[in-house]
């Protein structure tokens, strides 16, 4: 990038800014919409495209803008899922208020995670999550008493004031709980945190001498981050109604690291983009027979030597072009 | 008035000693250079009054607070401003964004007033925009406040790292190397800049620099580390003709 284009870009700024609404709020009538064109089976994909998306949003806001790497993401979901679920079913407590509980609580976790994240970087840090999140599942998976361990959970349909969700009711929660989410993401990433957390990810030193205490705000940037997750896990649990700590392994955390880069890292739209990727592909590539996994994985690596800065790169380019 | 203290200050690395007992003082609106052979211990000290490195030994004060028992960020909080060698700036953002990094102390709305973007979120951060401004102003980057650090030449860097110092309502500024890098004409111009910074806000300043002529043209007093030691501390004339320093700074026989 030049000069000239960093000065086409700022001239281009109010204009494409104007564009960028214009298309966001294209997509959430076509989002509103969605649920009186789509069969059932689409409606699901799409409610769990927008639960990943927000798991997606928290973790890019850790990863990409604080620069630490999470393999326990997958944890924070499931205890997320399991919190809201207990409260719920075995507490009585309100859908939507167990949902911001598990939330809370998450978060309080997601900070104590984020002790080790104080003293270690990038691969050792990676590793060091991916401790934790065994834990945290083993925890999931031996508390019998609480959890019913291997046997899961099955739980009954979620209500909202005596109100039974169905299909459509959850996927309107979960696009009110996207659109809140991606507002906060936004403000966040453009406030004082969001700022805090770019000059940390650059330098921690360079941080201290502005007076941003870096330990500080790598521990938000945690909690933050596993809020967004826990509520996602309070969705997908009422989503698929029958939830067991396999759900909550490894793998998944993988994914959810795998659905920012695809987005775009230090991108809020991205995450979104990355989240209907890793879901909706799959599904559109059921019809290949045998290989809709290799296509997928060949896919993936595409996209990412293509298109470096994720999908939201791309994005950009095509925006600039316009 | 300010007095920042450095009082006996010894570290050591493993076996080697990279301050030995220094001492010396700086009030506000003075500005002294620190100077010394590579190895004497000039970034250690700086990084021990910024909080980075604690002392073995010895303390440094700003009046009556203990800065060597708080982490950098305190430090910077208590007023101590800091400019490094190599600005580390957040290269894909522009000018502007980086100097309101600088903003943080001042911008004191908690974290849900930030996620819901409150109305005092808008105006606290009008507020900072406007003071960023005003230090464009006088750094004289008001042209460049949209560029991306990217596309920024060597000495404009230089110049954001010193306006988020500015923009930290600071009575101390630290700065090392301010003109490695630099051409003739920006050597000038951050000469001139310094001394109106000292004159219009009363700034004390502390420079780590090696060239001469730059240092005994700007600074009131001179202290000379060798060794981790401190050989000589006043004025500049007097310094730079002292034996000692030319001895071990200026490799001359006394």
């Amino acid at each position: 990038m030049t000069v000239a284009t960093d000065i086409a870009r700022s001239r281009r700024r109010s204009l494409s800014l104007g564009a960028g609404r214009l298309l966001l709020g294209l997509c959430f009538a076509a989002a509103c919409a969605a649920p009186f064109v789509l069969n059932g089976y689409f409606l699901y994909v799409l409610t769990l495209t927008g639960v990943f998306a927000l798991v997606a949003l928290g973790l890019n806001l850790l990863t990409g803008y604080a620069g630490q790497i999470s393999l326990c993401h997958a944890a924070f979901f499931g205890v997320g899922a399991y919190v809201t679920a207990i409260l719920t079913q075995k507490a009585g407590v309100p859908y939507l208020l167990s949902i911001l509980a598990g939330g809370l609580f998450t978060a309080a976790v997601g900070a104590i995670v984020a002790v080790p994240a104080m003293r270690l970087r990038s691969l050792y840090l990676a590793i060091a999550t991916l401790g934790f999140g065994v834990v945290l599942q083993k925890i999931i998976f031996e508390w019998r008493s609480l959890t019913n361990g291997g046997g899961g959970l099955a739980l009954d349909p979620p209500a909202i004031a005596g109100y039974e969700l169905g299909a459509t009711g959850l996927y309107f929660l979960t696009l009110a709980f996207v659109t809140l989410g991606l507002w906060g993401a936004w403000n966040v990433s453009r406030g004082r945190t969001g700022r805090a957390l770019l000059i940390v990810k650059e330098s921690e030193i360079a941080a201290g001498a502005l007076g941003i205490p870096a330990a500080r705000f790598k521990v938000i940037a945690f909690a933050i981050s596993a809020f967004y997750a826990a509520v996602g896990g309070g969705l997908f649990a009422y989503l698929v109604r029958y939830i067991h700590p396999e759900n909550f392994s490894v793998g998944l955390s993988i994914a959810f690291l795998s659905m920012v880069v695809i987005g775009g890292l230090g991108t809020i739209g991205g995450s979104i983009l990355g989240a209907a990727f890793y879901v909706i592909i799959p599904e559109l590539l059921r019809g290949i027979k045998d290989a809709p996994g290799l296509v997928f994985g060949l896919l993936l690596v595409i996209v990412m030597v293509l298109m470096p800065q994720g999908l939201w790169g791309l994005v950009r380019r095509l925006g600039r072009r316009t | 008035m300010a007095r920042l203290a450095v009082e006996n200050v010894s570290v050591s690395f493993g076996g080697i000693h990279a301050l030995r007992d220094v001492s010396f003082d700086l009030e506000s609106g003075a500005i002294v250079g620190l100077i010394g052979p590579n190895g004497a211990g000039k970034s250690t000290l700086l990084n021990c009054i910024s909080g980075i490195t604690r002392p073995d030994g010895g303390r440094v004060r700003l009046d009556e607070v203990l800065l060597s028992a708080l982490p950098p960020a305190s430090v910077a909080g208590c007023g101590i401003g800091r400019v490094f060698q190599h600005p580390e700036l957040v290269v894909e953002l522009s000018v502007r964004e980086n100097l309101m990094i600088a903003c943080h102390r001042s911008l004191n709305y908690g974290l849900v007033s930030e996620l819901l973007k409150l109305p005092h979120v808008w105006a606290a951060e009008r507020a900072a925009a406007r003071r960023v401004d005003e230090v464009l102003d006088r750094l004289g980057l008001s042209e460049s406040a949209d560029l991306t650090i990217r596309n920024l030449p060597y000495g404009h860097r230089k110049l954001v790292d010193l306006g988020r110092a500015l923009l930290m309502e600071i009575s101390f500024l630290l700065l090392d190397e301010p003109i490695a890098g630099l051409n003739e004409i920006e050597v000038a111009k951050l000469r001139d800049l310094l001394l109106r910074l000292r004159s219009d806000l009363g700034l004390g300043i502390l420079v780590v620099e090696h060239n001469m002529p730059f240092v005994s043209g700007l600074c009131d007093r001179l202290v000379v580390l060798d060794l981790g030691q401190l050989i000589a501390n006043g004025l500049p004339a007097e310094v730079l003709s002292d034996p000692k320093v030319m001895a071990s700074y200026l490799g001359e026989d006394a």
